[in-house]
């Protein structure tokens, strides 16, 4: 293996933001957690979509409170993304947000043992820079 | 508008050797599989006017595939984006050709490579769309995907471990009498149980076996087929199901899967429904994925998976045979095509020391998560 391919495979996926995704990279940028809503009918949407799928109105990055209940979740054991190959095991869950029903996130769960993590716990948002580029990302940790 | 694909038949079928490493081009593999196919039917190059495959990078074309075994005039090619959610769709639109006079005679195909594995994600170095939320987590790959759908079903349903664990090992046990299979060793729950972690709630043997090789099918129409040497399979329906953009993560219900909306369209324009079936093609990416559809598409009621494998409900004199061949957790991951070419098979009465006693119908599905499909292969039309 040469040097180079060491290097890469210690750096994890950096996101390639679009038009209609880059408000929520902002966001973080600058210490705040936003997802996209309508303007019209307030639905929000995950993937971010330039205008709502459902009423076609106009959306817009809207700060989140950050809190929400972890859906489902996964421990990861075998070094496979980029970034994480030297640590596994790792938590990675859906996180969904309190402003709505079914708005999820991905995100990892930290500050709790693996083996301790359940679905239905309540957690709470903070951001984290992201290894490699200038990104900045939403982790998830117990809120209590 | 009538939703039949009345008059539509699988006539031929071939494949290559399954390996986990083939060192050949994916082009010199499809080709092989459909001149066999072809052989398998009695056709030639000259008989085929229409190719259609799914699959993306890595893929080769229609008209490369053709071209490659000595079709001189191909009218009728479809590549189809997409993986083992669009097998279905794939099928059924080389049996609409037909149907429709686009086509007379058609090669479906799937191949894969070495250089195509899905279980890792070493050359994902920036990743777009809906992947920019998950990549930069560590969250990038199918197996990882299908777990956090596991994962639910077990919060809500209390199913086990050892319930996936029993359909990785019939269907081993099921591979172990195919001479095809790349994974015929038995296993026991123990073995299962100890076997090392990948994405935990799923250890290895929840998860497909990634191997080098292609299918092929060759549909025609009913009417041809009465020439040709083999008894016809005949497509009895198909439905598909693409919900929620195909997002995983955005899924409203995370204990079951496309297979919920596929499932009652599949059963309205057949007629039938689960107890009508006398083997079971399940997609099985992964053992969940069985687990999720096989009760959405009515075979049991949600959490029964695990006692209605253990109980002896899933193999030969039980309800119904599921994955005989052993599905793509043993006999090989050819990303479902090679589910088709074990339905006919099983309707020719050709399967040998795994032959299902009086197989007359077939169901096959095809996909998970959001998006799949389903269809049902017949030896009679309905």
């Amino acid at each position: 293996m040469t040097e180079g391919v060491t290097d890469i495979l210690s750096l994890p996926p950096q996101p390639v933001p679009d038009p209609d995704t880059e408000g929520f990279w902002q966001a973080t940028s600058e210490g705040r957690l936003a997802m996209c809503r309508c303007q019209s009918c307030g639905l929000w949407l995950q993937p971010p979509l330039e205008v709502c799928r459902k009423c076609g109105g106009p959306t817009a990055f809207e700060d989140v409170a950050g809190t929400g209940t972890l859906y489902t979740f996964i421990i990861q054991h075998r070094p496979t993304v980029p970034g994480y190959m030297e640590n596994t095991p790792y938590t990675v869950g859906l996180v969904e947000l309190d402003e709505q029903r079914g708005l999820r996130l991905p995100a990892r769960i930290i500050g709790i043992e693996p083996s301790e993590v359940k679905c239905g716990m309540a957690v709470r948002a903070e951001l984290v820079p992201l290894p490699g580029g200038n990104f900045t990302v939403p982790v998830f940790r117990p809120a209590s | 508008m009538s939703r039949s694909l009345k008059g539509a038949a699988v006539v031929g079928i071939g494949r290559t050797p399954y390996v986990r490493k083939s060192g050949r081009t994916t082009l010199a593999m499809a080709a092989e599989a459909a001149r066999d196919a072809l052989a398998d039917c009695g056709l030639t190059p000259a008989d085929v006017d229409g190719m259609t495959c799914f699959g993306s990078a890595g893929t080769p074309r229609p008209s490369q595939v053709a071209h490659a075994i000595g079709v001189e005039d191909l009218g009728w090619a479809l590549h189809i984006s997409g993986g083992g959610n669009i097998v279905t769709s794939t099928v059924t639109s080389a049996a609409t050709a037909v149907l429709s006079g686009q086509a007379d005679v058609v090669v479906v195909y799937r191949v894969l490579g070495s250089d195509t594995r899905y279980g890792q994600a070493l050359d994902a170095l920036q990743v777009d769309g809906e992947g920019q939320f998950a990549g930069p987590q560590g969250y990038l790959v199918p197996p990882q995907w299908f777990a956090m759908f596991c994962r639910r079903h077990q919060y809500e349903y209390g199913s086990t471990s050892e319930d996936l664990g029993a359909i990785a090992v019939q269907q081993r046990e099921h591979a172990s009498h195919n001479p095809h299979a790349v994974g015929r060793t038995p296993i026991t729950i123990d073995d299962y149980m100890a076997s090392r972690w990948i994405s935990d709630p799923f250890r290895l043997y929840d998860c497909t076996y990634e191997i080098d090789g292609a299918v092929a099918i060759v549909v025609t129409s009913a009417e041809r087929a009465k020439d040709l040497p083999h008894k016809p399979v005949h497509l009895l329906g198909a439905a598909d199901a693409n919900r929620f953009g195909g997002s995983i993560d955005q899924w409203d219900d995370m204990t079951c899967m496309y297979s919920r909306d596929t499932a009652p369209k599949l059963w309205s324009r057949t007629g039938l429904s689960a107890k009508d079936i006398d083997v079971a093609l399940m997609y099985d990416c992964f053992t969940f994925t069985v687990m999720a559809t096989f009760e959405d598409f009515g075979f049991c009621k949600k959490g029964e998976v695990g006692d209605f494998f253990r109980e002896g409900r899933a193999t030969y004199g039980g309800d119904v045979v599921v994955n005989p061949h052993g599905g793509l957790l043993s006999e090989g991951y050819i990303h479902g095509l090679n589910h088709h070419y074990e339905a006919v098979l099983q309707l020719r009465n050709e399967a040998g020391d795994r032959q299902v006693a009086g197989a007359e119908t077939a169901l096959v599905t095809s996909g998970g998560c959001p998006y799949g499909g389903a269809l049902v292969y017949g030896t009679e039309m309905l």
